[in-house]
Parts: C-alpha cells; sequence; structure tokens
C-alpha cells in the first residue's frame, strides 16, 4: 500500500515535471518509478489479485503512457519502443481489467505511425490487426491509416500535406521524418525516370523550398549540378537489368531448352 | 464496477514482449526483475524469448551484471526449448547454483542425462588416457557431485551405483555403499550391475575388489557373494581364507562353506579351484588328516562318498577334531568329487531317453550313409550323457560295427560322452579300447585315439585322474591318430590348468607337423591355456604361419580364441593381428577370438567389429564364423541376439544364414526364447541343406529341456526329416543331431553357458565353440558333452549325502514340464526296414522284444513283465518300475484326447530330492516350511546345502544308497552267458550303475571261435574280422577315410561318400553269403 502511495507521489511529480518540460528530471522520476512497478504484483504477467490490483495496473499504466511521451520528445526512438512493447500488455492482455484510457488512440496512433516511418510495412499490418475497433475509429489512428494508403498509392504529395496538418506534436515529430522517407523515394524515382532534371523542376518534386536546398540534397546523394541541371548517374547496380533497356538472353535461353530436351531425348 | 473488474479471472498472457523490453533498460534492477519473470514463463514463451536470446546472452557475458547466472539460467531452458542440448547444457553450467538437480521438470531431468553423459564420456575418455582428454569441466564435475549429495538424501542409492558405475567414480561408489540404509542390498546391486554393465574389464575388476572389501565390513556378510567376486579376481588365496574361517566356525558357518564350494565348483575353473585346495592345505593345522582323505579319494572314487562315508567319518572322531572332519568332508566338494557324483547319479536314476526315438532313426537312417550313421552314434551319445546308459550301442553292436576309420574314432569317443562324470571307473570302462590294454590283439588306432579322447571327456574339469595316463600315451605314441585322441583328451581333462609339463609335449606334437595330429594338438594347447592370454599365443600364431596344412592352421587359430577367452581389452592385439591377416583360417580364428575375449559383454565395439566381417569379408567361413561369433558376445542378453543377427538370417548369402542361426542357437541356449525361435522356423525350412543343418541344430539348442507343448512341432518336424529319403544328407543329419541334443541327458539337462550364480562357465562356451567345429571334423561335436549341464536341484546335509526327506513345491501344474510321451512303437515301419538293415540274432530278438513290448503296451496289466523282458536296460534306467512306467506312458495318451474332461490340475505339486528343475521352472519353485531340512541358501536349482533342524529325530534315509542292491540285479541276464570273460569293471563296480556292454554272441559260423569274447571287446572283434576276412575292407577304409577330413568341397565328398557306400555294400552281400544262418525267410520267422 505504501508502495502504492509513493508510487502515485512519483507520479504526481513526474506528471509536474513532464507538463514543465523538465526532461532531465523526468527521466529520473521515470526511473524510480519504473523499479517501484517492479515491486508492485498485480502487474502482468503475474496479476496477483489484491484490492488495489486496479489501482496498481492503472498507474502502471499511466507511468508508461508518460514514458512513451517523454521518448518522443527526447527523441529516443529506442526508448520509445522499449516503453510501448512495455505498455502495450495493457492495451491488449489487461483490456479488460482496466478503465480504457484516454491515450490509447493517440499512443497506437503514434506507434503505428513510428511503423510507417522506418517503413516497416509488415509489422504496421500485424500491428494494425490487433487494435480493437473502437481504436481504430479514432481520428489519430485513422489519421494514420489514411497516410498508409496515400504511401502505397505513390500520393507523397497528400503524405506531405498532412504534415501541415498534423495533429499534436508528437505526431508532427513522426511526420517530419515521414517526408523525408517520402522524399527519399521521390529521389531514387527520380534516379530511374530522369537522365537529368533542372533545379527548378527537382525543387518542386522533391518539395523542397529552394535551389540551395536542392543543391545540398544533391550533393547528399552524389548528382551532379551544372549548369542549372541534376545529372543523376546511372547507378552501375545492375541488380534489375532488365529496366535499362537490356532484352532477356533469348537466344541463350533457347538453347538451353534445346540442350536440355536433347538430353532428357538421349537419357530416355 | 470496479469491485466486479477485481475479481475477473486474471487475462491468458499472450506474450511476453513486455517483459523482454525491460532487458533493454539501463537499470539492472529492470534486468533483474525481466530475468525473473522470463525465468518463470519460459516453457510459455521460448519461442519469443530466443528471438532476444542474444540480450541474454550479452547479459551472461556481461562480467559486470551481477545476475549472470540467472541469465544463463534463462538461456539454457531457452535452448533446451531449442533442442539445442549442449548449449543447453553449457548455460546450466554457467547458472551455477541456480541450477536446480532437485527439480523434476523435464527440463531438468533432460540437461541431467546430458550432463551425466557428458561426464561419463569424459571420465571414460580420461580413464582410457586418450592423449588430448581434459579433466571434465570443474562446474560439470560439482552438478555431478550434487546429484550424488541428493540421491543420498532422498536414499536413491541404486541409482548412485549406477552413476558411480558408468563415471568411473570408485569413490562415489564407496560413499553410496557405506551410508545406503540396506548395505547389502546395495552391494548386491552393484555386484550385479558391474558384472552386466561394466565394459571395461580393468574396472570391473577395481569394483569388484571394492565391493569385496565393502563386503567385508558389513555385519552379515554375504560370503558366498564375495567368494564368487573373489573368483572372479581370480584370488584363491582369499577363498581359502574365508573358506577356512568359516569351516572353523559354527555348523551353520561350515555347511555354508559347502555351499559356496559347491557353487563355485560349479563354476568350473579347474586351476582356480585347485589352488583354493592347496591354499587350505598350507592353512590346515593338522596337515596329516587331510592329505590321509584326499589321498583316499581319488582311489576310491564315489564309493568313498556313499559307503564308506560312516566309516570314514569314524577315524575323524576318533581324533577328535571337528575342524579336520569338516575340512576332508570339504575337499570332497571342492575337488569336484562329490558333486560330479551326485549329478551322475542324478542324470542315471532320472534317464528319461526314449530309446524308441533311436531305434527309429536307426530303422530309417541307411547304415550304409556314414554321415548320418555317425550323426545317430553321436545323437546316441548326447541323449545319454553322463547317464551311462549305453543299452543302445550294446542292443545294436552289429549296426555300429559300420562306424570305421574316425567314425570309430567318434563312436568311441561318444562313450566318453555317455559315462561322462564317472570318474572312479573311468579307466575300467575304457580299458578295452585303450592302446596298453591287456590281451589285446591288434587294436585298431582308431578306437585306441577315440578312447583317449573319451577319457578326456569323462574327466571334464577333474582331470588330476588321467592326466599322467594321458600323457603317458602321448609320449609313447607314434601313431597320428592316437596322438590325435590323446591331445583332445587331454585338453579336455586339463582344460584351463595351464599345465607347464603337459603344454610342452603336446607341442612337440605340433612341430612335428602332422596334419592329423597336429590339428588336435592345436586345439588341445588352446584348451590348457584356456583364458589365460598367455604369452605363448604369439609363438603358437607364429607357427600357424610356417606349416602348409590347413587343418594346423585351423586348429591353431581356433586354440588361440582359446586361449583369449574373456580377456576382453587385451585380447585387442591378437583380434587386430588375426582380423588383418591374408589367411582365411587365420581370419575365421580371429573372429572366435573376438567372440570368446568378449563372451557375455554384449560389447559394442566387439559387435560392430563382427557385423563388419559378417557382411564385408571376401571367404564364406569367415563371415559365418563373424555371424556366429555374435552368439558368444550377445550370450549375456539373448533376448538382443534375435533383433541383432534378423537381417543377416535373411541374407542371401547360406553361410551367413548358417552362421546366424547357430548364433541364436548359442546365445539362446537352453532359454527357449519365443524370438529365437521364431527366427529360426524359416530357415529349418531353408532352401540350402546346411542352413537346415544349423536351424535344427540351433533350435535344439534353443528348446533343449523346454516345455513338451513348444518342443513338439520341432520333435514332429525331425520325425518328418531323418526317414526322409529324398531330403539332402547334410539335412538329415543335422535332423539326428537334433533330436541328440533336444534329449541331452536323458532328459534332465540342459545347455547351460552359465553358472546358477550367472557366471558364465568357461568349460561349457569352450565346449560349444568345439561343438561348432564340427563343420569341419565330426569328432568335435562330442563336446557338446562340456555344455550339458544337469538341471537338478539336489539338497544334501552335512554329510553331503542327499536326504531323502527334502522335498521342493513346484508352484506350477506338474504337466507343464513333464518328460515328453514316449514315442509309440512304429510297427510296421521297424518291419521294412529291419530286414534290410540288421541282419544278426541280436536283431531278430529285438524284433522279438519291440513286439513283445508292444504287446505289453495293450495289455497294461501284464505290462510289468514283459517290458521287463523286452529290454532289461530299459528297466535299470529308471526308478520306476518299468510297469508303472508303461501305464503311466498309457494313461499320458488317454488324457491328451480327454483332457478337458478331467478335473482341473492342481497348480502346485512337490518334487522329492533330488527335483528335476527344468531352466523355466525355476520360478516356481519355493521351499515349504516345517521340513526337517531347511536350506541354507534358497537357490532353485544346482545344490543346495540342507540344515539338519532336527538332527536328534534319528538317523536320517539317503539317497542313491539303499537302491544299489536293487540295481544290481537289474544287470541284463545274459550276463551269464560269459561270466568268466566279464570285464574287470563288472567285477569291481559297486552294482549302482550297469556295467559297460555285457558280451554278445557274433553271428556266423566261421567265427564260433570268438563265440565267448567279451562284450566289451565287440569292437576289436569287429575289426579283426573286418581285416581277415574281407580283403577289400583296407582299401575301403583308407578311401572313407577321406571324407570325413574337409567338409569343404561338398560335392567331391558327396562322390567319396557315394563310393564309400558302393564298398560298404559289397561288403556287406559278402559278409551275409559268410553267414550260413542266413536266409530271408528267416527274418521273417524271427
Amino acid at each position: 500500500m505504501a508502495d502504492l502511495a509513493a508510487a502515485s507521489t512519483l507520479l504526481g511529480q513526474l506528471q509536474t515535471a513532464f507538463s514543465s518540460g523538465d526532461l532531465a528530471t523526468c527521466k529520473q522520476l521515470l526511473g524510480r518509478l519504473k523499479l517501484e512497478m517492479t515491486k508492485m504484483p498485480a502487474l502482468p504477467p503475474v496479476y496477483q489479485q489484491s484490492a488495489n490490483t486496479q489501482q496498481q495496473l492503472e498507474l502502471a499504466r499511466q507511468v508508461l503512457e508518460l514514458a512513451v511521451l517523454l521518448a518522443v520528445r527526447q527523441c529516443d526512438e529506442a526508448a520509445f519502443e522499449r516503453n510501448y512493447a512495455q505498455l502495450r500488455v495493457y492495451f491488449s492482455d489487461a483490456r479488460g481489467m482496466l478503465p480504457p484510457s484516454g491515450q490509447e488512440g493517440a499512443l497506437t496512433g503514434l506507434h503505428l505511425l513510428r511503423l510507417l516511418v522506418a517503413n516497416r510495412i509488415a509489422e504496421f499490418h500485424s500491428e494494425l490487426e490487433v487494435v480493437p475497433p473502437e481504436v481504430q475509429a479514432t481520428p489519430e489512428v485513422a489519421q494514420v491509416v489514411q497516410l498508409e494508403q496515400w504511401l502505397m498509392e505513390g500520393a507523397y504529395n497528400k503524405v506531405l500535406a498532412a504534415r501541415a496538418s498534423a495533429a499534436s506534436d508528437y505526431t508532427r515529430h513522426f511526420l517530419d521524418q515521414l517526408s523525408s522517407t517520402v522524399r527519399e523515394e521521390v529521389a531514387s524515382c527520380s534516379e530511374r525516370a530522369y537522365e537529368s532534371l533542372s533545379v527548378a523542376d527537382a525543387a518542386s518534386v522533391l518539395m523542397l523550398g529552394g535551389e540551395a536546398e536542392v543543391e545540398a540534397y544533391a550533393r547528399e546523394h552524389g548528382w551532379e549540378v551544372s549548369g542549372g541541371r541534376i545529372a543523376f548517374h546511372k547507378r552501375g547496380d545492375s541488380a534489375d537489368g532488365g529496366a535499362d533497356g537490356t532484352a532477356p538472353p533469348a537466344v541463350d535461353l533457347i538453347g538451353h531448352c534445346l540442350n536440355y530436351a536433347r538430353e532428357i531425348e538421349r537419357i530416355v | 464496477m470496479a469491485a466486479a473488474m477485481v475479481a475477473a479471472p486474471p487475462p491468458p498472457t499472450t506474450s511476453a514482449g513486455h517483459v523482454l523490453a525491460l532487458l533493454d533498460e539501463d537499470d539492472d534492477a529492470l534486468k533483474l526483475h525481466a530475468l525473473q519473470l522470463l525465468d518463470a514463463s519460459v516453457q510459455d514463451f521460448w519461442f519469443q524469448i530466443a528471438s532476444s536470446i542474444g540480450a541474454i546472452e550479452a547479459l551472461f557475458e556481461d562480467e559486470e551484471f551481477g545476475h549472470r547466472q540467472l541469465a544463463a539460467l534463462v538461456a539454457s531452458k531457452v535452448f533446451y526449448h531449442l533442442g539445442d542440448l549442449d548449449d543447453a547444457l553449457s548455460y546450466a553450467l554457467g547458472a551455477g547454483p541456480l541450477f536446480d538437480v532437485a527439480g523434476t521438470s523435464e527440463y531438468v531431468q533432460t540437461i541431467l542425462a546430458r550432463c551425466i553423459d557428458t561426464y561419463v564420456e569424459q571420465r571414460v575418455a580420461e580413464a582410457e588416457g586418450h592423449g588430448d582428454a581434459a579433466a571434465p569441466d570443474a562446474r560439470l564435475v560439482a552438478i555431478v557431485e550434487r546429484l550424488f549429495a541428493r540421491c543420498f538424501s532422498d536414499g536413491q542409492y541404486e541409482q548412485a551405483v549406477g552413476v558411480a558405475l558408468e563415471s568411473r567414480r570408485l569413490d562415489q561408489l564407496e560413499a553410496a555403499i557405506t551410508r545406503s540404509a540396506d548395505p547389502v542390498k546395495t552391494l548386491k546391486y552393484a555386484l550385479d550391475v558391474s558384472q552386466r554393465l561394466v565394459v571395461s574389464r580393468d574396472f570391473r575388476n577395481q569394483v569388484l575388489r571394492l565391493v569385496v572389501n565393502q563386503y567385508e565390513k558389513v555385519a552379515q556378510p554375504d560370503f558366498g557373494a564375495i567368494c564368487q567376486c573373489m573368483m572372479v579376481l581370480d584370488d584363491a588365496d582369499e577363498v581359502a581364507n574365508i573358506l577356512f574361517r568359516l569351516l572353523g566356525g559354527s555348523e551353520d558357518e561350515a555347511l555354508l562353506a559347502y555351499q559356496i564350494a559347491f557353487d563355485l565348483v560349479d563354476a568350473e575353473l579347474q586351476a582356480f579351484m585347485a589352488k583354493v585346495n592347496s591354499r587350505l592345505d598350507t592353512l590346515a593345522p593338522a596337515p596329516a588328516a587331510p592329505a590321509a582323505a584326499e589321498g583316499a579319494a581319488p582311489a576310491e572314487g564315489e564309493q568313498h562318498m556313499e559307503t564308506d562315508q560312516p566309516a570314514e567319518a569314524a577315524p575323524a572322531e576318533e581324533e577328535a577334531s571337528p575342524f579336520a572332519k569338516r575340512l576332508a568332508v570339504f575337499k570332497t566338494v571342492i575337488s569336484g568329487d562329490v558333486p560330479t557324483e551326485l549329478e551322475r547319479q542324478f542324470l542315471a536314476r532320472h534317464n528319461h531317453a526314449d530309446l524308441q526315438i533311436l531305434k527309429n532313426i536307426r530303422a530309417s537312417v541307411e547304415p550304409r550313409n556314414s554321415v548320418c550313421h555317425s550323426a545317430t552314434v553321436f545323437a546316441n551319445s548326447v541323449m545319454h550323457c553322463g547317464t551311462t546308459v549305453d543299452a543302445f550301442l550294446r542292443e545294436n553292436l552289429d549296426w555300429l560295427k559300420k562306424a570305421t576309420n574316425w567314425a570309430k574314432f567318434g563312436a568311441t569317443a561318444g562313450l566318453g560322452v555317455i559315462h561322462r562324470g564317472n570318474v572312479g571307473k573311468s579307466r575300467a570302462i575304457m580299458a578295452p579300447y585303450l592302446p596298453s590294454a591287456p590281451g589285446g590283439s591288434t587294436p585298431s588306432p582308431y578306437s585306441e585315439g577315440g578312447a583317449l579322447y573319451a577319457l578326456g571327456l569323462i574327466h571334464t574339469s577333474h582331470g588330476q585322474g588321467v592326466r599322467q595316463f594321458l600323457l603317458d600315451s602321448l609320449r609313447t605314441t607314434q601313431h597320428e591318430v592316437i596322438q590325435h585322441g590323446a591331445c583332445l583328451g587331454l585338453g579336455v581333462a586339463a582344460l584351463g590348468t595351464g599345465d607347464e609339463e603337459a603344454f610342452e609335449d603336446i607341442k612337440n606334437v605340433l612341430y612335428m607337423d602332422n596334419a592329423v595330429a597336429g590339428e588336435a594338438a592345436g586345439l588341445s594347447l588352446g584348451l590348457l591355456c584356456a583364458g589365460s592370454g598367455t604369452e605363448k599365443a604369439a609363438e603358437l600364431l607364429a607357427y600357424a604361419h610356417e606349416t602348409q596344412h590347413e587343418k594346423i592352421i585351423r586348429g591353431v587359430a581356433v586354440s588361440l580364441a582359446l586361449i583369449q577367452y574373456g580377456r576382453e581389452e587385451e585380447a585387442e592385439g591378437m583380434i587386430e593381428q588375426m582380423t588383418s591377416e591374408l589367411d582365411p583360417i587365420l581370419r575365421y580364428g580371429g573372429m572366435f577370438v573376438i567372440g570368446l575375449a568378449y563372451c557375455g559383454t554384449s560389447n559394442n565395439a566387439a559387435i560392430q567389429k563382427l557385423l563388419h566381417f559378417a557382411v564385408s569379408d571376401v571367404s564364406n567361413d569367415v563371415r559365418r564364423a563373424a555371424v556366429m561369433n555374435l552368439g558368444y558376445v550377445l550370450a549375456s542378453t539373448p533376448e538382443q541376439c534375435p533383433k541383432i543377427v534378423s537381417l543377416l538370417a535373411e541374407s542371401y548369402n547360406p553361410h551367413v544364414r548358417y552362421g546366424a542361426a547357430m548364433a541364436v542357437g548359442i546365445a539362446c541356449a537352453g532359454t527357449g526364447l519365443r524370438e529365437a525361435v521364431a527366427l529360426l522356423e524359416p530357415l529349418i525350412k531353408d532352401s540350402v541343406d546346411f542352413v537346415q543343418q544349423g536351424a535344427l541344430i540351433a533350435m535344439a539348442l534353443v528348446l533343449v529341456e523346454q516345455p513338451e507343448a513348444r518342443v513338439k512341432p520341432l520333435r514332429a518336424h525331425i520325425d518328418r526329416l531323418y526317414g526322409n529319403k529324398g531330403a539332402e544328407v547334410m539335412t538329415r543329419m543335422g535332423a539326428v543331431m537334433a533330436a541328440g541334443i533336444l534329449d541331452c541327458g536323458g532328459r534332465n539337462a540342459t545347455i547351460g553357458l552359465r553358472s546358477r550364480s550367472g557366471h558364465f562357465r568357461r568349460t561349457a562356451v569352450l565346449g560349444l565353440t568345439l561343438f561348432s567345429q564340427y563343420w569341419y571334423w565330426y569328432p568335435l561335436s562330442y563336446c557338446i558333452a562340456l555344455a550339458v549341464q544337469p538341471s537338478a536341484l539336489i539338497g544334501v546335509d552335512a554329510s553331503l549325502r542327499a536326504p531323502k526327506a527334502f522335498q521342493v513345491v513346484s508352484n506350477c501344474r506338474a504337466s507343464q514340464f513333464a518328460y515328453a510321451a514316449p514315442v509309440k512303437v512304429d510297427d510296421k515301419k521297424d518291419k521294412a526296414k529291419l530286414p534290410t538293415a540288421v541282419l544278426s540274432t541280436t536283431a531278430r530278438a529285438k524284433a522279438r522284444a519291440a513286439k513283445k513290448s508292444k504287446d505289453a503296451a495293450k495289455d497294461a496289466g501284464a505290462g510289468g513283465e514283459a517290458a521287463k523282458e523286452a529290454g532289461g536296460a530299459e528297466a535299470m534306467e529308471t526308478d520306476k518300475p518299468a510297469a508303472a512306467k508303461v501305464a503311466e506312458g498309457e494313461k499320458k495318451e488317454g488324457e491328451e484326447a480327454a483332457v478337458e474332461k478331467k478335473e482341473p490340475e492342481p497348480t502346485s505339486f512337490t518334487a522329492d530330492n533330488p527335483a528335476r528343475v527344468a531352466p523355466a521352472q525355476r520360478r516356481f519353485i519355493s521351499f515349504p516350511e516345517g521340513q526337517r531340512y531347511a536350506p541354507i541358501r534358497a537357490a532353485p536349482s544346482g545344490f543346495v546345502v540342507l540344515r539338519d533342524t532336527q538332527p536328534d529325530a534319528g538317523e536320517a534315509e539317503y539317497l542313491f544308497e539303499e537302491e544299489k542292491p536293487a540295481a544290481a540285479p537289474a544287470a541284463p541276464s545274459t550276463d551269464e552267458a560269459a561270466p568268466a570273460a566279464a570285464p574287470p569293471a563288472a567285477g569291481a563296480g559297486s552294482g549302482d550303475e550297469p556295467p559297460p556292454p555285457e558280451p554278445f554272441e557274433q553271428p556266423g559260423s566261421s567265427l564260433q571261435a570268438e563265440r565267448t569274447m567279451s562284450g566289451t571287446e565287440w569292437w576289436r572283434g569287429v575289426t579283426d574280422k573286418g581285416k581277415t576276412e574281407i580283403p577289400g575292407a583296407e582299401a575301403t577304409e583308407l578311401r572313407s577315410a577321406q571324407w570325413q577330413i574337409e567338409r569343404d568341397a561338398p560335392e567331391g565328398v558327396q562322390q567319396q561318400l557315394e563310393q564309400g557306400d558302393k564298398e560298404a555294400e559289397q561288403v556287406e552281400a559278402y559278409r551275409d553269403k559268410q553267414d550260413p544262418d542266413y536266409h530271408p525267410s528267416k527274418e521273417k520267422e524271427g
């Protein structure tokens, strides 16, 4: 009981620190809280029944929700993943034991968005499958699902536009990353599609702010910029040779087939 | 609502993801928490944890992490679930004390098993001195130690013993024994397990030493077990010391000493017993008394034991030294005199061999067919092995005359088999045939040689009496056949004694490089040094390389195997050398070296080696021998043998099939195992004659003394075969031999490779090995007598006599192990064969007798007299009146038809001392309470020393004594015909056994002068007649001598056989003309 009281106090402090933006204190408080949580028997996977089971679970969930948000603020991907993994059990297994959390939609959305940003599409879909319908209906999750569809369609401009209408700071953080992911996609397409491109066109295609940005971007990718045009190098990677016009080696194939036929004939 | 939620059951956990996430936290406390949670849930989420195994391994590697052992435990469990036991074990070792050896989970059990396996492997590698073997991991040792500690605290001492033995931890073995609640039980277990499962001979001996030491510390030591151990260790001094102490102790202790002596003698280690004996002499305080007693023992033979017992006891009492008296009594046991004699008495009195079977065989086997003829003689010998009943031979002298040359050698040796164990009278029995027989005319070397061999067989393992005589015979002769017989005789009689003098003499014979004598000399040397692994083996092998004679090479090759008997690893050098020889005969011997060196060990390496040769060698002989020897290696686990050879039994190569059959026969001898029978059944109907032969013999070996219901099909099959002229000779020979083996020892014996205490009887194993050489040399088949073991339970009291008032209860139906019903006389068959086969007056008399006995069977009331007339010998061979027997037989036949109508048979019956206890019957035997005599040890077979609980109840009645006068008149009435020429044995005989063959009348007018010739000289008479009267006989002898020598070329043999048959036919015709009494019409009258 005492533990729970102490933990509640700590949680209070954490919430204050979090809202005041004192990240260092937050981190330190979070560490202490997590230690407190190891002493709570009601938490998964033990689920020991006691009078304050629900309070314990609720507290743990709040701590972890804060921890996830904190990780986003700190831009700490690993911490985000770790904390969300710990939190998720409260949205799945322990769901029935708790009153629904107000943050669930937002956090699930963030998680899905993060997967999308990291281009982990398979995981994204399997995660989405287990998200209960009422959570899927929340705007945060719905928006992420929409984004994914755009991305798949190749409607990159819509994706980039979504950034402007970001719901919250946390989302914006991920959307920033998403736009750079999209830009990479566009760039790699451009490499294939064009021999060369004028800097101005490139700026609009890549949705960059100005020529300077384009040039910097071009340098990053090793493109040559000369006379206001960007020349894309045909990369040496002939992994997909069919793309650059070389016909499949038809004669060779025919030769092989005939050879096989002859061999089979001979064996029989 | 909240309350309802609290009450709700915890949701099922579907993932360990959140716990795994904790592992990535920075704080060690969180990691620890995570590990704890994972440890608890690893069996459910190992698949999830497996993907994070890297993180856990990293934690274990992290020197600074405070809970590395927990990490190791979790990792170990995950690897266990992944099926990677090696990693699981190494992490479990890393987990240190956290790995709970007391756990009952499958994980713990599996890891422990793995742990012990690894430890055992490393310990063995260390002990065997493989150079690179490092000492076992200290952590591994720690776990094993903890396991031992747990076994001790849980009282699982047997488990501890097992692990200690496997891991070669003598210290732990000792601890297990000393700490156990019941040390005697644990010791017994340790002893048993070490005998069966410890592969290394060295280590086994170490264990035995330890066990013996421990035994001696126990409050009430089991001296019997100690002495058995000592015998295996060949420590005669210690055994003598123990026995000496016991003899000096209380009455009961003395009885125990007798019991131990009986048990030791049962193992038939002659040299060991001699050592014990001489050691006892040096220990004895008053050497005069035992010396005197000993002096009397060999001279007087069994007389001393039976009749003179009270007389002898008297002077001992005068000396007022109970110890000396006991010692004297004891020595009669340890010298083997009493046990041999008692067993012989048992076999003689309970003989149930069915003469009718032999008569049928004789009638249907044409006498010109020498192979079947000598097989029949063999069958008779084995059937009557040890019974001293030679009625069949005496009834069929004319028929027997057909045996010439080596067949005669064998037939004479057969007498030795029949009289096996008749140590006291051996010389008298064989006297007429021996080289130096007085008054002998021109003796045949074949019967002389055979007689020497026979002497050896009579004295098997009790050779002191004849050793000198055989040695002298060997020295004085230059004839190869006599040398052959003397060598074999000496080898069998002095088996395993390592007699230096004899060794030198026989070696000289070997170096004369004579094929016939050299072969026997080679074998004999092997027998002398059996199981010694002597250095001289190398010398023999060198000679085998030198000589040109295949027979000598084979003799030496087999003898090398005999020498290496039971040497296990020590024989490896020899095995290596012999199996890589270019000469197939030496490789053949090499197979036997493997088989005998690892006899009864089930050693995997040996089995693999044999299997390798069985399928890869280029020589058929080697392949056959390789498969056959699997039987020896697997002799201790007969149930394994059929499984292992089952594929080989279906081989395309008939030699391999033959080998498979014999392997099963050897390994499962006397067990009646169903699998064995199932494997042999198809082989009996094999398409190749010699495979059928092997299968028949093997089947007989397996089914000997089994319940009659199981043997019946085999008997029926044998009956069909031997008379079938269409069958191959080899098959018929096998059938006849099988018939003999099946009824060995008058249906009162089994083929026992093991003593009653479970040790292998060296004599028996080697006897069977020599028997299997019959393939090349028929006379060696008689060595099967060495493996014949009377299946008797004989109770003896302190005076070593068998009291009458002792009974055992057999908790099974009496009919289950009853003797087979006597064969019905098939009159028609007899009549059809007799006229062509038998021409003498004897035959006519026999036909009359057969007819009469048939009448008698019809008229059971008057049966008694008629039966007695019909076969005097038959009346004599059983202790029941003949009439009763006939009536019984009649009744049994009747019962077969109407068995259901009868009231159910009682489920137990009592048997009088000495009781016949078939091997399968042993488990039903119990000793009823409240008898006057109580057994010292309740063994279900063999000798049981009895304690007289009512010593004041008056003089006890003893068996084998009052029956003597009854037996004497039972001697055949024809005895009167020539009393003057009666052999010395008949005069000296105490009448408790049938005298040697009685005189007989030589038919034919030209032989009138020989009319009263002594029956024991029939043999010689036959020879003389053959030589003087039939000029062609000499040539016949020479030619037919060849057919027996080598069987390698069957076609050639067949031709020679046919030729021999033709000539014999001419001889027959000639002789018929000489017989003036002969007229076909007279046969009908008779």
